[in-house]
Parts: C-alpha cells; structure tokens; sequence
C-alpha cells in the first residue's frame, strides 16, 4: 500500500478539559477524499486540527507524509496544507489578489509569476480574474467569498486540503454550484482532502469514503453507497434512512 | 477678543516658545507612551492574565489628580525634580491608559478566524502579528493615541506648575494676575492645538488604512510631520539650557520679583537669562533650587524660616534674616542682600464692610460672628498661618474656612462668596478690587522680608550676578511693591514692562544701559 497522506493512530485529544476523541484511528490515501461527519460535538473539527498543529492531541499520534506531526516544523507542515473555514476568513484588508498571494509573496515569488498564479487560481474556482482581483473581501457574496478562500488554500499547489465545513453557510444554489467546481477542481489535481461536514448529502456527493463520528469515536467509514446499507441505527440515523 | 489679538501681537515671540514646549511636552510624552503602551497592549490581549494587572496598573495612575502626581514625582531621583524631565513622566503615564485600551481593544477586534486562517496558511506568529493584527488594529490604535495626545495638551498646561513651560505659563500668569485676556491666551491655543492634533492623526488614521488612503492625505501627513519635526526641533534648541535660570512661585508679585532678578542681571552682565516663573508653590519653588531646576528666585524670610526650615515663627527681622542665611548657606544656597520690604500676611475685608462696622484691627473682627472665611491652601497649612491666627485673636467663623486656590481669594472677597481671607501685604489687588487691610494689633504675623537666594556654585561660576543683584539691596519699599503689583493687576501691564520702568529710575544702573 502506498503512504497515506495523512494517518491518526489511536489519537484522544481533549477540549477544556473534557475529552473530544477517543482512540480514532484513520488513513486518508494521497488522492482520496474523506468526509468526516457527525453531530455537533462529535468530534471532527478537533479531528481536523490535529492534523496542521493547531491542536495537540492528548495520546496516539498523527503522521502527516510519513512523519509524526511533531516532528514537523508547524510552519513548513501548515503550508504544504491547505486550510478553508466555513467563515472564510479572508483578510478583509487586503484585497482578493492580495489574499491568494499571502503564502506566495512570504516565499519571496516574483511578481509576474504571482500575478500569473492568482490569475491561474481565480479562473480554477470560477472566477473572472479581471472583475474580482481588484475587489475588497466585504464586496464578495458569500459564495464568492468561499471561492477566494479556496483559491488562497491552493495558493502553493499543497498536496493536503482541510476543509471545515466550507459550504456550511451558503444557499443551497451558490452551494450545488460549489460542489460542482470542487468536483472540478479535485479532479484536475487530485490531492488528498479531509472534509468536515454535517450535510450528509455533501458527504457522500464528495468524498471517496465518509467516516461517522459520533461522541469522539468513528463507527463507520466507508463509501457513502455502502454507508447506506449500515445495520447501525446510529449511522442509519444520520443518512436519514 | 481684541484684548487677545492685542496681547497675541506684543508677546508673539514668547508664544511661539511657549507652544513650541508644549508641542515638545505633548509629543514626547505621546510617542514614550505609545512605545510602552503598544507592546503592553500586545502582550495584555494575548494573556488574560496580564491584562487585569496591566490595565489596573494604567488605571490607576489616570485616576492620580494632575497636580498631586506631580508632587509625588518632584522628590524621587531620576525622574523627579521640577522642570520638562518631571513633567514628561507625569503626562507619560497618563497617556499610557488610552493608547493601552485602544490597542487591547484593536487586537481582540480581529475576527478570530481570520487570525485561525493566517496561523493555518503557516504565518509565523510574528507576521500574524505583523501582516493581520497590527492592520487590523491599527484603527483602534490610533483611536487611543489621538484620545491619549487630547488629554495630553490639556494636562500639560498644568506642567507649568512646575517648571515645565508650555502654554499653561499664560493660565497660570492670567490666573495670578486675575486678567482672562492672559488666561486665554494660554487656553486658546491648548484648544487649537487639541484640537489641530486631533485632526493630524485622523489623517494618520487614514493613511494607514489601506482602503481609504488618498495620495493627496499620504503627501499632507508627510508634510504636516516634516514641519511637526523641524518645529520641535526648532524648540527643542530654543529651550537649550541658558546661563542662569530665574524662578518664581505663581502669584503677581513673585512674577514681578522674578522679572527683576532676570532683568538686572541682564542689564549688568552678558550671560543669558531663562525666566521659569509660577512655579506651583514654596516647596516647588525650594526643591528647584535644591535640584538645579532653577538658580535663584526671591522668598520671604518668615516663609524659609517656618516652611522651608520648619522653625517657629518670630518677629525680629534680622534675626530672622540671619537665622535663615546659616541655614541656607548648610545645604548650598546663598541668601543675598534683603529688597527692603516686609511682605507680611494681612487680613482683608471689603472696604464698604470696613467703614460700614468700624473695623480697624484685626480683633475688631470679633465683633462679627457670622463672617465667611476663606484662605489660600498655605495659609490654612503653614504653622504660621490660620491656627496659630485664630488662637491668637481667638477668631470664630460661621464655618470652616473655605479653601481656594490663592489668586482667586482677593476675587472672592469683593464678589462676597467669602468676606475675610489673608492676603499679601503688598498686594496690588487690595487697591485694586477695593479691599482693606486689618491692622495686625496683637503682632502675631511674622516678618517676611524679601530676600533673593541663589545657588551657591552658580554664584562662583558668574560673580557678575552677585554684583548685579547687589544693586537691589534696600531698593525696594512696601509702597513702591505694592505699586508695581497694582500696575500688574490693576493697569494690566505686563511684568516684564513694569520692572523695566522700575529698573530705570535706580540711580545705580544709569549709564549702564543694556
């Protein structure tokens, strides 16, 4: 078997003082996208943090391309990691070019090729770089704004993407249409990606597999056709079957 | 208003100076704050912990009322002392609160998950800090420096109580000399430059933000920050350490004495002479000459004797003299020749009052239960001075004796809020706002003879100034103070201008003109 992207081992992780997971364990393939999904409180945005270091777990550990998270730099393991949040969170005082070039211009880029990258990821999410390069975040819809925030998470091509709830917020049109270009986009790259969600629909339209979480622990992770056939009332439940 | 233009016109020279301080005071006390408050500010929004003791801190020095920190800091080492370097720490610490809050406030207005993105794209924390909080913040920073630079001209008018310059000269000249065209003077322009300071960092405020600036504000700030420096520079150099520097304490008469030490020892030698009048009181004055804040400055024999030495009160005049000049020679301080005048306290009533009950003496004030006193805050403390006043005549007043600041209770007497207080013997007011003086008949106050004292080492370094101030022995007659005081405060003439009208008519300078 090939090396996965990213692989939890028996990982606990506690919030506040109150434990959020117990013992998951979990592989994600280089080119394999995975849904986490559950409840609120489940457990899989503390899941997803573990994974860039902006949590630590409490015991198991996390490897990211074969190394233990804390054996990365956290500097040089976050950006080789794509990160967008359901908020989005552009930097409202930079402009949409700006926001994407972040990550670029810190590595010391030129400014034909970040010019010619921004263009590049602009167009990769749909929009037209001409109208939106100039624009300010609080001139975006909230779809729009999801797309920048996705083009900034590509910004430097990073083998891994970690999304939490990115399409959370949105109508349900902007959001179909989302989907669609996220499809698009990850069958033109093919990167590894971790999904949270809660939108089971999302789930399994999306991912390569979805795993359940529910109270800190995964109790399925297949894909989303034979998530449907689980005996588990718990996970029957939430495919609403 | 014409008074004003008038006033603005003849001292307009002097004005510039004055600004000039206290642009310096507001700048300099502004920019050391921001240094420490920012990074406090910083380092409180990261840690709660840090931000109750920081901001409780910050808190606490706002609450100290102005003049009372400036008492606190006169004696330290260091820090303390009377002049610019006093005042600088005082406005310093009260500037601290505002810019801390604005910056506390700007950091934790940053949405938190804007912060969560730029520390998962891989931003270190320092440029987290550098490329997302600090422009974020930044409003808010700069909403704090311009709140902090507002309090801070009106505060440091009041650093002219100790030496410090700046525009609080003319409030506390105008307030001594009871003129509200001088009071203006120094009020009005601490306004403009409020308010002119205000307006400088919205602008600033703008710049900074990315989405508003113009190239028409970023080209008007630079400009307004290259004269804003040269200026200060300009006044920084101005306000260089001349030869000798002549105080005061901050009534009429001490502004006229001050102006006549200044002004002979520039008629009889070539140093150059720094005038630091209305300094806030005795021990202000006392503790500038003991720290070089000032070089010489004229108290009165009975005042070193009781406040400054803390010896009884006593009533021979040479004795008195005499006791005091041993005293000052043990700590450095030379006390010259005496002017010739006794300015004692004396009692003051309205004279309708006066001729109305027949009073004469002071215990004809017995007669009279229901009277209002009031008396400036020395007297009430000084052993010299209420108790030891009312024991001696065994005075009874309707109530406590109201306190106020000493160039407003001439005032309050012909306004009827009060009806008795003490005075200066040689007031011009007494004339001038028609007020009597009791006769002291039981010879309880205590001679105070005006004599000049001066820092020994500077006598040494320019014997021309003992000689020049030689020329003031015995020139000085109660009648001839009590007129140059009514010329400052009745005929509204400028100090300066009386003493040289003064100086004219002593034989010993003719031919030795300027």
């Amino acid at each position: 078997m090939t090396i996965p992207a990213v692989a939890f081992h028996e990982v606990s992780a506690s919030r506040g003082g109150r434990g959020v997971l117990h013992g998951v364990s979990l592989a994600i393939g280089a080119r394999e996208t995975v849904a986490l999904v559950g409840r609120s409180g489940s457990g899989k945005t503390t899941l997803l943090r573990l994974v860039n270091r902006l949590l630590e777990p409490d015991a198991g550990k996390v490897v990211v391309d074969d190394r233990d998270v804390r054996e990365w730099d956290p500097i040089a393991l976050r950006r080789r990691t794509g990160y967008v949040i359901q908020d989005a969170g552009l930097f409202p005082h930079m402009i949409v070019a700006a926001n994407i070039a972040t990550i670029p211009s810190l590595l010391g880029w030129d400014h034909a090729r970040i010019r010619a990258r921004v263009d590049e990821l602009l167009a990769l999410v749909g929009l037209e770089p001409g109208e939106f390069r100039e624009r300010w975040p609080d001139e975006l819809s909230g779809g729009q704004r999801q797309r920048v925030s996705l083009a900034r998470a590509l910004a430097v091509d990073p083998p891994l993407l970690l999304m939490d709830e990115p399409f959370g917020a949105l109508d349900p049109i902007t959001k179909s249409e989302l989907h669609t270009e996220f499809k698009r986009v990850q069958a033109a790259m093919h990167r590894a990606v971790i999904l949270v969600t809660h939108d089971i629909g999302e789930a399994m339209q999306l991912a390569d597999r979805v795993a359940v979480l529910h109270e800190g622990r995964i109790i399925a992770c297949a894909p989303g056709a034979e998530l449907q056939q689980s005996s588990d009332p718990r996970v029957a439940s939430l495919v609403g079957r | 208003m014409s008074g004003l233009l008038a006033f603005v016109a003849a001292n307009r020279a002097e004005m510039l100076v004055r600004l000039g301080e206290h642009v310096v005071l507001v700048v300099l006390s502004t920019a050391i704050a921001a240094a420490v408050g920012i990074p406090l500010g910083i380092l409180a929004a990261r840690r709660a912990s840090l931000a109750k003791p920081i901001v409780g801190l910050a808190n606490l020095a706002q609450t100290i009322p102005s003049l009372a920190l400036f008492g606190f800091l006169i004696p330290l080492p260091f820090i303390g002392g009377i002049g610019t370097r006093t005042a600088l720490v005082a406005l310093t610490l009260y500037a601290v609160l505002p810019i801390l809050r604005g910056t506390i406030t700007g950091i934790h207005g940053v949405p938190a998950a804007v912060v969560e993105c730029a520390v998962a794209m891989g931003l270190t924390p320092r440029q987290v800090l550098r490329r997302v909080e600090w422009p974020l913040a930044l409003p808010s920073i700069v909403s704090g420096l311009r709140i902090a630079v507002v309090i801070g001209v009106g505060t440091a008018t009041i650093a002219s109580a100790i030496g410090a310059g700046g525009l609080g000269d003319y409030i506390f000249r105008g307030l001594a000399m009871v003129d509200g065209t001088v009071i203006l003077a120094g009020a009005l322009p601490a306004a403009l430059l409020a308010m002119a300071a205000d307006g400088v960092l919205a602008l600033a405020g703008r710049v900074a933000d990315a989405r508003r600036r113009t190239a028409t504000a970023t080209v008007s700030l630079i400009a307004i920050a290259v004269i804003a420096v040269a200026a200060t520079v300009w006044a920084a150099r101005a306000a260089e350490r001349s030869d000798i520097i002549i105080g005061s304490k901050n009534f009429t008469e001490q502004v006229i004495l001050g102006e006549l030490l200044a002004q002979t020892i520039e008629r009889e030698t070539k140093l150059s002479v720094e005038r630091r009048l209305n300094l806030g009181g005795t021990a202000i004055a006392h503790q500038a000459l003991l720290s070089g804040g000032i070089d010489a400055y004229v108290e009165y024999s009975g005042t070193s004797l009781t406040a400054i030495f803390n010896q009884p009160a006593a009533t021979d005049a040479d004795l008195v003299f005499n006791q005091v000049r041993e005293r000052y020679a043990a700590i450095g301080i030379t006390a010259l020749p005496r002017l010739g005048f006794n300015n004692t306290f004396s009692i003051l009533v309205r004279r309708a009052d006066a001729e109305r009950l027949g009073l004469k003496t002071i215990s004809d004030l017995n007669r009279v239960k229901e009277w209002r006193a009031g008396f400036g805050y020395e007297f009430l403390e000084r052993p010299d001075g209420f108790k030891g006043l009312a024991a001696a005549y065994g005075l009874q007043f309707a109530n406590q004796p109201r306190v106020m600041d000493l160039n407003l209770i001439y005032r309050a007497v012909a306004s009827q809020e009060i009806d008795v207080t003490a005075g200066d013997a040689t007031s011009g007011l007494i004339e001038a706002l028609d007020l009597v003086a009791l006769d002291d008949d039981r010879r309880y106050f205590p001679v105070y003879d005006a004599v000049p004292v001066a820092r020994a080492a500077v006598l040494l370094q320019h014997p021309g100034v003992v000689a020049a101030l030689r020329h003031l022995e015995g020139a000085i007659s109660a009648d001839e103070m009590q007129r140059m005081n009514y010329a400052v405060d009745g005929e509204k003439r400028t100090p300066a201008e009386v003493v040289r009208a003064f100086l004219d008519t002593i034989e010993s300078f003719y031919g030795q003109p300027r």
